[in-house]
This record gives structure tokens, C-alpha cells and sequence, in this order.
């Protein structure tokens, strides 16, 4: 199997642009720009059937063709990329980032490009300290070879590009939130209507993608749409893929495959099995920590948005946690359920109150000090914060609450019943 | 405030951005990493640099979990106990270090060296347990592991 | 206009209309917390969730643009189980002090809680303790527990005072309003942000602990602190000695508030005239009338006033100083009193302080200047009296009404040298009172009705809050009576309305301009003659 995306991943100097020009770097770029008009570009990702590796899945080229066509000089266009990578379980942008910079700025100037962007702001997590300086010396490197600034390969395009680093908010990885915080404030989401293509950061016409979205664009670019079809599940689940496998396995890492990867070759091929031989799969949270959670009965099933979302699931960012029969259900949701606590930014009600209650209630229950009406209170809590919210934090925060009670109902109503963990391995809470 | 060069590379990063408040968290950046953390006095001093009001500044400060309230630590250790490091044994790892180094998360030893936070997600899942010391991550920890990396702290 | 249907209900409203507002058009508001007329969109409560068909989910109406053939359920059953769902969320880490809130009886948790709340409570963990009675500001204490983090007070401070006190500090649950360390919520409009809180987490100091809301009896009016005539709401405090009383004595005013008027001062009002009250309460009344340095018998002060000013009228040696807080009725009755008694030269005292800002308040403080003029005439300058007094040529003033001025009439003392008689109707014992030959109290700002016109030309409703201190009566009742003491027929004036009646006929200006005409809202500046 061809790896695409993480090509350079390993490779000595990988970070540099030597290196990266070596593999046919920046090839994508110079067509592109002396070749294709933006609009072209757009089409050509549209024909691509890339869809957002961010989370949602949305179709990349069709949120490029929202950007207004013509640039008004008062509103010049931003493109953002979300490397704000913090949806527990997930850890491929910053693979990417970190082992093959040019790549992903490659991808980002491509797609500013076709969006007629005058700036691309990276939005890093603040955490991702080394990375941060990774991309800045490969930007630097990109300046001097003429890749981006001023009169990019002499197309008559100029584009800076500005690494902007986070400071510790899950929240910033929603676009809304993202804009408020690169604006300056609190990362907050903001009411949609307006879409960001409409008036996104400064009031102006933007495009945030994710980190391994775009990089997916100069493969697109060189090698064309046709080709890109051919790899993953056409029409709808196309392309190469980064997955995150986490937890209970051998092998944890990111793995590339074509979309679609069975969730079984996932774990027990790339990942060599589950780490303890004596110990069967219990479950899979297969698209970061905000999707539902998939029983082991569950888990013959394709990696891909559809598939998945058949299952009642999502690919989400495709960050698979899994964990074997050792694991208290239990205490996994109320870890969970502490993340989403901590992370929600409080601006509206139901998220900002219900995140807490969720998590006291787990801790309650996980404690033994769970009521019998506990269970139904949960799935209450969980339904009042769903679609009520600004943004979907807070049907990241429920939804897994919702899958964890319905599908483990037995493992929590003996927590209730008996104060103790049918596991027997009560994880201690920190 | 922090002298001319300081000043400098504050006027720089104002020039990325089409607003002086876009550059509110870059320039939190730079005030922490020349004092260690970002006190009431500095929060005024960018909220004047950057024309928006105090209250601003420090409902930011407050709200992003990485800008330091007050001094911590020579070595800042951010143990990340989410669920994948959870279930590769970070309950366990902070347990192990809040022994070692006699303090509870939140808390700096005595001698100033130390100070340990539990934290979400890193992004690191895949090399789980793993831990931030200050800037670099140290992943797939084992308690033998930590005992050594602490040991070979300058 | 598009057409859209809430509750089964067809309406008309214009483009741009969100569902919220059609709804107040309806006049059948939904829910809400965060939304105010006079900020921006938060969307942060989530209480105006309504349902709208053919959308997944519910929407808020504070942000929704009404689109044509939309249809709006504003109650269904999804609606209420969401409006119940948000109010258990609002009340999980609220305090539920409201034995002690002051905000208790006119607290939007405790009306949503009633209509819209499911009456108990699924939570039984620990609430949240965060800090009660911060001193946030000259006027405002803060509870940050009772604070529902609706956001009004922030936008408040950033939209329309733009001064930008007040913010967001720490996240998620622990977020909490706050102020900079060392800073102060002090601007000159502070006193807003307690009437925008839906809660009792920002309470008025003045007013803290002062009375409950309920023994509040409240007049709409407008403020006599300057020239603008904002509208307000006077909340005047009942005596409740005994729990079986029925009838309550009014106290003296507890508060002022605004009241809305989009063509005055929108949604706000200053800090000084929110406290102008206790400036009032704070000055020294005249409570009965004195004769030379005795009390006296109100007749008895009449007829001396009453004959003093005869003469000097018949003498040609009469001018007056009207107060430009003086009600238009007040300075009407004085000049057909003062024409009765043989003419004088009256001027209008000019109180003129600070600057116009960008928002409300105006330099000129004589709420009634404008009107006073219309009656007057654009010469009526207390400058004309002042120098007619230095000359010699008017012996004796009849000063009327109150400037809450401690230098008031200074200047009359000054020109006069104290060989001025003066005849005094007014409210304080200040200035001019405490020299005068005959001194006759006056209702104040609070204690009579009347017509303010604000600088713009607005004719305005001012009303009795209460009954007026001791002897005290509206300066047009006095004016009539020193005609009738004088022996000059009167005229039949009976109430304000009345005095406004012959003013109309009397004055262009305010020809038609009744109580009625003006209703809550004013009548706006008539257009100049012949044009």
C-alpha cells in the first residue's frame, strides 16, 4: 500500500525543503499557479470528492467554491488552518506538521490560492510548542525559495503566512471559536448564520480547513481528481487516510490507509493486536472522543464517514481509542466526561451546566454512590444539552454519554446496584 | 515594560495581523516567556499596547489554560490523563510522580524545582502515558522512565 | 413584508424582523435572557428556543430572521420540555437566595422559573460558591453566584459606553463576571447595568437592602436632571409598619429607573439623574411657610406675599427669577400672576454644568429650559433681572422654584447688595429662601404633575410620585392663590391640566399639547410658525 500523506513521515530531513522538493515538492504549486486559475483549482478538489479530515466531513471543494469570486480590496480573503488538534484520541496534524511541514504548507497555499486568500493563518494548539517552530522554519524556507510571501513563483499572487499559536482551549478547534481567538478573545463560537465564507475572521471572507485536509491538496493537484477517486471508496469516501489508533493495542500510532479501512485491519494488522493477548476487545470509540462509542459486536465495520454513520457513529477525527475488557465503562465516560467539563467555554447555558452535571454524576455513580434514577437522569441531561447549544461541544459532550449509558447499561446499573465496578479494576480516579 | 528589544518583537508580531487585538494571544506568548507568567501589571501594560480594555486581557488570560497566573516550577510537568493516556496508565503515572515529588497537581515543591498540573488531551495519544515538561513531550512513559528522565534534570 | 405564522397565527412584519421581535409585535413574548432591544445578539441563554417546521432543530429566536411562509411553534411541546430543560440548567448552581435579593418580585428566574420551569430540581450535587457582595463600582455590588452569565452588562459596557469594564473571567462553569483588579465600574452610566441584569447578580447600592420590590409603587415620569427629559420610572417606597395593613403610606422615592423611549433616551438613563432623588432628599426642605424669619400661617404668607408684590408690580419695580426646572404650568401661572399684579421683568435662571456628552447628558440642566422660553420669550434671561436689580430699578424678586443649587441666587444677593426684597416659592431652603421677606413652600420635581419640554422640544409628562412635603403645593396652586389674595379674580385652575389647558391657548407652542396628547412617550417639538 502506497503511502501518500505520510510519505516523508521517517524519512532523515524530512522537515526540510531539500528533502521535500527531492520528492516532488512544490510541484503542485508551481502547476497551479502557472497553470490553473483558483476557480480550477476549487474544481478539481471538488472533483476530488475530498471531504474535511477535521471532523465533519464536509465537502472540501464545495466550502472552497462558497468564497466570493472576486476579492473586494476592503475584505481581503483569509484561509485558516485548524492545527488546534485536541479531540482526545487524535494525533495526526501534528505528525504531519511536525515530520513534513512542507507539506502542509504546501496544501495551505494551494487552497489559499483557490480561495484568493492574501493571508493563511496556521492556528496551532498552544501546546504543540515544537511544532510550532517546525512549521516556522519551514516557512522561513518557503520565503526565501519564493513558495509564499510576495509575488508567489511569480504568479502575480502574494500570500503571507503566519503561524498563530493557541494557548490551551479544546474549543478553538470549532471554526467559529477559532476566529474569535485569532481575533483576539475568548474562544467563544459564534452564532452561524454568518458562515465564515460570508464574514468569518475580521468580518471577512474565510475558509478554515484542517491540518491533513489540506494536505491531501497538492496530491489532488499533481496527480489529478481521476486518481484521487481511485483511492478509498469513491464517490463519497475518497482518498488517503491518517488514523489514529490509541488505547488497548500493540501498536499504537498514526497509520495511513485508503478510506474505508476496515476497523478490524486497523487493530489487529497495522496495530498488531490488542495489547494483552488475555484480554478480548470490549470497545472502540472510533472518531475521537466526542462520537459514540462502537461494543465489540459492533466493530466489523469500514472507517469512513458512511460506514460509520450507518453505525450510528461518525469518523469524526478519525482517532480510534480502544480498549479491552479490563476497562471500566464507567470510568471511561467520566473521564470523558471530566474533558468536556473542563473544556466547554461556558458561553451557553445548557453546555455550560450540564457539561459539570454529567461529570458529577459520573464520578457519583463510578464512586458507588450512584441512585438508581441516575441512569435515566444521564441520558436526560445528555438529551436537554443536545442540539440546544451554540456550538457542538455540547453534543460532543452528550452524545457519548447517551452511547456509553445505552450500549453499557448493565456495567453502570451494577455500579449502582452493587457500589463496586464488575471489572474489578476501579480505575482510581486522579 | 521588558525593555526595546522587547518592545521590538511586540511591534513585529502587531504588523501579522490586520488588528492590534489579533495579537493579544502571541503577545501573551512573549510576556510569559520573558517573565515566567503573566501578572496583573503586564496585562495592563498589553491592554494598553494593543488598545483594548484590562478586563479583556484577563478574561483571556483566565480563559486559555497555558498562560501562568503565577510563577510555576523550573521543570513544569502537565500530565495528560484523557482517556487513552488513562487507559495506558496515567492515573497511575501521576500517582508516581505526586509521591516522588511530594506535591499534588496544581502545587510547586518547596525548593521551587517542580510543579505538576494535570491536563486534557495532548495530542499525543498514540505514544500514551506521556506528559509535557515544559516545552517537549515525553511519551511512552514508563515509571522507570520518569525516575530517570527527573534524575537527569540539570 | 414577509408572512410568516407563530402560533397558528398569520402576521405581516418587515424584512429583517427576527422571530423574537414579531413575536413582541404580537404581543406575546417569548422568553428570553441574554436579548435586549439595546445590544447586540449574544444567543448565550438559549430560553427563546422556539421550533421552527422543516428545521432539525430548535432554533433561537432572538437570532432568527422570520423568512417568508416560516412556521413558528413557539409552544409546543418540544418548545416548553426545552424552556424547562434551561431553567433547571439556570437554577443547578444558583444560590436561590431570593428571601434576601433584592431582585426578588421583579427577577426574570423567578417569573421563567414559575411559567416555564418544572418546579423542582433533578440536581442534588453541590453548587458552585463563588463570591457574593463584590464592591464592583461607585453604585454596583456584584453576586457572581446569582449571575446567569446572560452577558447584558459586558456588551453593556462595551456597546454602549464603550468603556469596557466589565468581562468574562475564567471558563466554562467557573465563568464569572468580573472586573480588572484595581479598576472600578465607574462610568457615568454604571447604574444600567443593574436595571439590564435579569437577576440579582448586579445590585444598586442606593437601593440594596432599601425595601422589597413589591412595597415599591411606581409612576412613570421624566427626570428633571437636565435638558434631556429621560423618561423614568420613579419607584416611591410604602410604609409597611404592620403586616395586616392594607393602604400603604408613601414613603419617600427609592429609585429611579428608565423607562424606554427611543425618541429620548432610549433604553438608559445617567447615573446622576438615576440618584437625583437623593440629592432631593439630601437637601434641606421648607416645609412651612415664614413670614420674615417666623413661620406662618400659609394665608397669612399669601396675603404678604401676595401684597408685596402688588405694589411693587403697581410700582413697576417687580421682577422674578423662575427656576428652569419649574413645570411649563408653574412658569405660566407665574407670568399671568405677575401680569396681574402690574407686570414685571422675569428671567429664567440658566444652569449650565459640565458638557454635552456622546450619549445622554446635557450641559444644560434646566429640564424645563426650553419651555420656560417658549412661554417666556427668548430675552426672559435671569441676566436682564440681575442687572435691573443693580440698577435699582426692580426692588423686590419673586424667586420661584428650585435650581438644587447651593449657590442659588448668589449673584441675586451680589447685584442686589441686600437691598432686595425677595418673595420665595420653592421646594429648599437654599439661597434666595433664606433671605427672603416671605418664603412659600413648593411641591418639588417628584410632588406635582406638569409638562416638561426637553432641549429638543419635546413636550413631556412629569407626574406626582408622591404626596409633597409639608405644606408644600405646586407653584401654580400658590400663584393662584396670591391672585385671590390680591383681590384679582383668579383663574378656575383646579388641576395641572387645567394651567396646561390655558397654556395651550396662551403659548403656540403648546397649543394642544394635553396630558392626554402626551401620554407615556411626549408629544415631539411642534414645527416652527410659518413653516
Amino acid at each position: 500500500m502506497e503511502r501518500i500523506l505520510t510519505r516523508n513521515v521517517g524519512k532523515e530531513g524530512s522537515r526540510t525543503l531539500a528533502v521535500y522538493e527531492a520528492g516532488g515538492g512544490y510541484q503542485a504549486l508551481r502547476k497551479a499557479l502557472s497553470s490553473m486559475t483558483p476557480d480550477a483549482v476549487t474544481e478539481e478538489v471538488k472533483k476530488s470528492g475530498l471531504r474535511g479530515r477535521g471532523g465533519a466531513g464536509f465537502p472540501t471543494g464545495l466550502k472552497w467554491s462558497f468564497m466570493p469570486k472576486e476579492v473586494d480590496p476592503k475584505r481581503p480573503h483569509y484561509f485558516l488552518i485548524n492545527a488546534d488538534e485536541s479531540e482526545p484520541g487524535t494525533f495526526k496534524d501534528r505528525l504531519l506538521m511536525e515530520e513534513d511541514p512542507h507539506l502542509v504548507l504546501e496544501g495551505s497555499l494551494l487552497g489559499g490560492y483557490a480561495i484568493r486568500a492574501s493571508v493563511v493563518y496556521i492556528y496551532i494548539r498552544g501546546e504543540f510548542v515544537r511544532g510550532a517552530e517546525i512549521l516556522e522554519r519551514a516557512i522561513a524556507e518557503a520565503y526565501a525559495k519564493g513558495y509564499a510571501g510576495r509575488n508567489i513563483l511569480g504568479s502575480g499572487w502574494s500570500c503571507e503566512v503566519v503561524v498563530h499559536r493557541g494557548a490551551g482551549a479544546y474549543i478553538c478547534g470549532e471554526e467559529t471559536a477559532l476566529m474569535s481567538s485569532l481575533e483576539g478573545n475568548r474562544g467563544y463560537p459564534r452564532l452561524k448564520p454568518p458562515f465564515p465564507a460570508a464574514s468569518g475572521v475580521w468580518g471577512c471572507p474565510t475558509t478554515i480547513n484542517n491540518v491533513e485536509t489540506v494536505a491531501n491538496a497538492p496530491f489532488i493537484l499533481e496527480r489529478g481528481a481521476d486518481w484521487y477517486l481511485t483511492v478509498g471508496k469513491a464517490p463519497k469516501n475518497t482518498g488517503p487516510k491518517l488514523y489514529c489508533l490509541s488505547g488497548h493495542v500493540k501498536r499504537p500510532g498514526v497509520y495511513e490507509a485508503p478510506m474505508g479501512l476496515p476497523l478490524h485491519e486497523l487493530i489487529y494488522e497495522l496495530g498488531g493486536g490488542m495489547l494483552r493477548d488475555d484480554r478480548a476487545l470490549k470497545a472502540v470509540i472510533p472518531g475521537g472522543s466526542s462520537v459514540p462509542v462502537l461494543r465489540a459486536d459492533e466493530c466489523e465495520v469500514d472507517l469512513d464517514f458512511d460506514s460509520l454513520a450507518a453505525k450510528g457513529t461518525m469518523l469524526g477525527s478519525a482517532g480510534l481509542m480502544v480498549m479491552d475488557e479490563s476497562v471500566c465503562m464507567v470510568a471511561a465516560m467520566a473521564r470523558i466526561a471530566h474533558f468536556y467539563h473542563h473544556e466547554s467555554c461556558g458561553q451557553c447555558t445548557p453546555c455550560r451546566e450540564g457539561c459539570g452535571w454529567l461529570e458529577r454524576v459520573l464520578a457519583r455513580i463510578e464512586d458507588g454512590r450512584g441512585v438508581p434514577q441516575d441512569l435515566d437522569l444521564l441520558l436526560s441531561v445528555s438529551n436537554n444539552i443536545i442540539g440546544n447549544t451554540i456550538c457542538a461541544l455540547g453534543d460532543a459532550a452528550a452524545m457519548p454519554a447517551i452511547s456509553f449509558v445505552t450500549k453499557f447499561r448493565d456495567e453502570f446499573q451494577y455500579h449502582i446496584d452493587h457500589k463496586s465496578c464488575p471489572t474489578g479494576t476501579l480505575a482510581g480516579r486522579a | 515594560m521588558l525593555g526595546p528589544e522587547f518592545e521590538k518583537k511586540i511591534d513585529a508580531i502587531v504588523a501579522k495581523y490586520p488588528q492590534p487585538k489579533a495579537a493579544l494571544l502571541p503577545v501573551l506568548w512573549e510576556v510569559q516567556k520573558a517573565q515566567g507568567h503573566i501578572d496583573f501589571a503586564s496585562e495592563q501594560w498589553v491592554a494598553k499596547r494593543l488598545d483594548v480594555a484590562p478586563s479583556h486581557v484577563h478574561g483571556c488570560v483566565t480563559f486559555y489554560t497555558m498562560y501562568k497566573q503565577k510563577p510555576s516550577g523550573t521543570y513544569h510537568i502537565q500530565v495528560c490523563t484523557t482517556l487513552s493516556c488513562m487507559l495506558r496508565g496515567s492515573d497511575e503515572l501521576m500517582k508516581h510522580l505526586e509521591a516522588k515529588l511530594r506535591i499534588r497537581p496544581g502545587q510547586t515543591t518547596p525548593d521551587g524545582r517542580f510543579s505538576l498540573a494535570r491536563v486534557e488531551c495532548l495530542g499525543s495519544c498514540g505514544t500514551a502515558p506521556m506528559f509535557q515538561l515544559n516545552d517537549d513531550f515525553q511519551e511512552d512513559l514508563t515509571l522507570e522512565k520518569v525516575d530517570r528522565l527527573l534524575e537527569s534534570l540539570p | 413584508m414577509p408572512k410568516v405564522t407563530i402560533d397558528g397565527q398569520e402576521l405581516e412584519v418587515p424584512a429583517g424582523t427576527t422571530i423574537l421581535q414579531a413575536c413582541q409585535q404580537r404581543g406575546r413574548e417569548i422568553p428570553h435572557y441574554c436579548y435586549h432591544d439595546g445590544l447586540s445578539i449574544a444567543g448565550n441563554c438559549r430560553m427563546c428556543l422556539v421550533e421552527v417546521e422543516k428545521q432539525p432543530k430548535l432554533v433561537i429566536g432572538c437570532y432568527t430572521p422570520v423568512a417568508p411562509g416560516m412556521i413558528v411553534h413557539t409552544e409546543s411541546g418540544k418548545v416548553k420540555a426545552a424552556r424547562a430543560a434551561m431553567m433547571e440548567f439556570f437554577l443547578i448552581n444558583h444560590p436561590l437566595d431570593c428571601p434576601i435579593c433584592d431582585q426578588a418580585g421583579e427577577c426574570r428566574l423567578q417569573e421563567y422559573a414559575v411559567e416555564h420551569g418544572d418546579g423542582r430540581s433533578r440536581y442534588t450535587e453541590p453548587k458552585l460558591a463563588l463570591s457574593k457582595a463584590v464592591d464592583i463600582g461607585a453604585h454596583v455590588m456584584l453576586d457572581q453566584e446569582r449571575c446567569i452569565q446572560c452577558s447584558r452588562c459586558i456588551r453593556f459596557c462595551d456597546e454602549v459606553t464603550k468603556t469596557g469594564e466589565l468581562a468574562f473571567f475564567e471558563r466554562g462553569e467557573r465563568s464569572q463576571i468580573g472586573i480588572f483588579p484595581g479598576k472600578r465600574l465607574d462610568n457615568p452610566y454604571s447604574g444600567n447595568v443593574v436595571d439590564l441584569c435579569p437577576v440579582g447578580a448586579l445590585t444598586l447600592k442606593e437601593f440594596r437592602f432599601a425595601t422589597r420590590v413589591w412595597y415599591v409603587k411606581n409612576t412613570p415620569t421624566v427626570c428633571a436632571g437636565c435638558a434631556r427629559g429621560c423618561n423614568v420610572v420613579v419607584g416611591v417606597g410604602q410604609q409597611q409598619q404592620l403586616m395586616t395593613t392594607r393602604g400603604q403610606q408613601d414613603d419617600r422615592a427609592k429609585r429611579i429607573v428608565p423607562r424606554v423611549n427611543a425618541d429620548v433616551n432610549g433604553w438608559w438613563i445617567c447615573d446622576e439623574g438615576r440618584l437625583s432623588y437623593l440629592k432631593e432628599q439630601q437637601a434641606v426642605r421648607l416645609l412651612s411657610p415664614r413670614v420674615g424669619v417666623g413661620e406662618a400661617a400659609y394665608d397669612d404668607a399669601v396675603k404678604s406675599a401676595a401684597g408685596k408684590l402688588q405694589i411693587a408690580g403697581r410700582n413697576g419695580s417687580l421682577g422674578a427669577i423662575l427656576s428652569p426646572r419649574l413645570v411649563a404650568e408653574d412658569v405660566f401661572a407665574w407670568k399671568t400672576a405677575l401680569a396681574a399684579f402690574g407686570g414685571a421683568l422675569i428671567g429664567v435662571r440658566s444652569i449650565l454644568s459640565g458638557e454635552d456628552d456622546e450619549l445622554l447628558v446635557r450641559r444644560d440642566k434646566g429640564a424645563n429650559a426650553k419651555g420656560a422660553l417658549w412661554i417666556l420669550g427668548e430675552g426672559a434671561t435671569e441676566r436682564r433681572v440681575l442687572d435691573a436689580v443693580a440698577s435699582g430699578k426692580v426692588k423686590t424678586v419673586l424667586v420661584a422654584g428650585d435650581t438644587l443649587d447651593a449657590a442659588d441666587t448668589a449673584a441675586l444677593e451680589q447685584a442686589s447688595q441686600g437691598t432686595v426684597e425677595v418673595v420665595f416659592a420653592g421646594p429648599f431652603v437654599s439661597g434666595a429662601a433664606a433671605n427672603a421677606a416671605v418664603a412659600i413652600p413648593s411641591a418639588s420635581w417628584s410632588e406635582a404633575d406638569g409638562t416638561y419640554v426637553n432641549f429638543e422640544g419635546r413636550a413631556q409628562r412629569v407626574r406626582r410620585c408622591h404626596l409633597p412635603l409639608g405644606e408644600a403645593r405646586p407653584g401654580w396652586r400658590i400663584a393662584a392663590d396670591l391672585l385671590e389674595a390680591a383681590g384679582i379674580a383668579a383663574p378656575a385652575w383646579g388641576a395641572s391640566d387645567d394651567v396646561l389647558r390655558d397654556l395651550g391657548k396662551a403659548v403656540r407652542e403648546f397649543q394642544g399639547i394635553t396630558g392626554e396628547s402626551m401620554g407615556l412617550l411626549g408629544v415631539p417639538a411642534p414645527t416652527p410658525a410659518g413653516a
